[in-house]
């Protein structure tokens, strides 16, 4: 079973923190480490934050929960900049493909009728069911 | 309306005539203006008397100023004036958001949670279970953790922020082990943009992009908690991009034209 959760947010600094939360709340309900969390907020804002990725004023968030990963996909973007900076793997920098390269699997960018997209996943071991932990 | 007529006299009666009662009178007719606005901005955590007393100098500044001949009202000059002195007095603190004092609180004793969680359970705590170490709710658990992110914000050089407790000085544990690391792990990272970056920084990158270790293994090797490792961590990525960063402005200009 999949279970989505998408959020749009205007892409400006503030929001950055709501897409942040919204990881956190997923982390809590999924009983995610804390570890694990905080790969997948580094991740998110690696790419939220960075200068010239986003494609307009408005960013969507999508996240894709299976039994054993997280799927993640953040777009639209500028696929260019985004592929250039994630192929620029110097031995001795830290660009966007060493952070996810770290933190996450899968890296991919796709193609979507908005634009291009950004995807990655991380697995995550032993998912527990949601279930309402308030 | 009298009142505003009365303003507008008072304001001549000091412009023209240097008449200081007329200020002090005009200062006290505007204070439901000042305290109105600092309201707005006291829920970043920072007392409304505080907020009222630099929102006083805004006014004060406005009324100073103020061309009596201009048709516009003294509210409609003295509002941004107003705001404008709670801002700065936002920015000079260091803080973009004043993290308030019950969340500080929970965040330092989340980090020393997690240390012992991390050990006892021998792998990373859930949110679920710092919630319950900590007996507060999973959303206060998350809005800490969140806080700690404006916290993470301050600059080095930024004051304390005076009552601060000592446990969030961002000087924790400074130059302790520092300098006993291996010189050649350093050099890995000095790649455009790491130069902003300090060499306990670099370290901590070092150790987590090119060596793959975990925050908690890296808190063990540096000597630090995981949540500082965690803070180090983000600040510096920001750094680097900020470093990096072509030219912001357009993007944000077009931002706010949206408004």
């Amino acid at each position: 079973m999949t279970t989505n959760i998408e959020l749009r947010i205007p892409n400006e600094k503030p929001y950055h923190g709501v897409a942040r939360l919204v990881v956190g709340g997923l982390a809590a309900r999924l009983a995610l480490s804390f570890e694990t969390l905080e790969d997948l907020q580094l991740a998110l804002a690696s790419v939220l934050e960075a200068d010239g990725y986003a494609a307009g004023d408005e960013i969507c968030v999508a996240l894709d929960v299976t039994d054993d990963r997280i799927q993640m996909s953040i777009g639209p973007l500028r696929g260019d900049t985004v592929r250039a900076d994630l192929d620029a793997a110097g031995e001795e920098t830290i660009g966007l493909g060493r952070l996810l390269g770290t933190l996450v699997e899968n890296v991919e960018v796709e193609k979507r009728e908005d634009g291009d997209w950004l995807r990655f996943t991380k697995a995550v071991r032993g998912l527990e069911p949601i279930e309402d932990h308030a | 309306m009298p009142e505003e007529q009365s303003g507008r006299e008072l304001l001549r009666r000091y412009h023209e005539h240097g008449d200081t009662e007329a200020r002090e009178r005009l200062i006290e007719q505007y204070l439901p203006l000042v305290r109105s606005l600092a309201r707005r901005y006291s829920y970043r955590g920072e007392q409304l008397e505080d907020l009222v007393q630099v929102g006083c100098i805004g006014l004060i500044k406005a009324i100073d100023r103020f061309d009596v001949d201009r048709g516009v009202e003294l509210t409609t000059y003295a509002t941004p004036n107003i705001i404008g002195e709670i801002k700065r007095h936002f920015r000079d603190k260091g803080w973009a958001i004043r993290v308030p004092r019950g969340l500080q609180e929970l965040n330092v004793r989340l980090s020393h949670l997690l240390e012992e969680l991390t050990v006892q359970l021998e792998r990373s705590p859930t949110i679920p279970e710092l919630a319950k170490a900590a007996g507060v709710d999973e959303e206060e658990v998350l809005e800490a953790l969140e806080s700690g992110q404006a916290y993470a914000t301050l600059s080095l050089s930024a004051p304390a922020g005076g009552d601060d407790d000592s446990d969030l000085d961002p000087l924790e544990s400074l130059g302790t082990i520092e300098h006993e690391y291996e010189v050649s792990e350093n050099r890995a990272v000095l790649a455009p943009g790491l130069k902003v970056l300090d060499e306990r920084e670099r370290r901590i990158l070092h150790l987590r992009f090119f060596e793959g270790l975990t925050q908690s293994q890296i808190a063990q090797q540096v000597g630090i908690s995981q949540m500082h490792v965690s803070r180090l961590i983000r600040r510096s990525l920001e750094k680097i991009r900020d470093e990096i960063a072509p030219e912001p402005e357009p993007r944000r200009r077009a931002s706010e034209s949206r408004r």
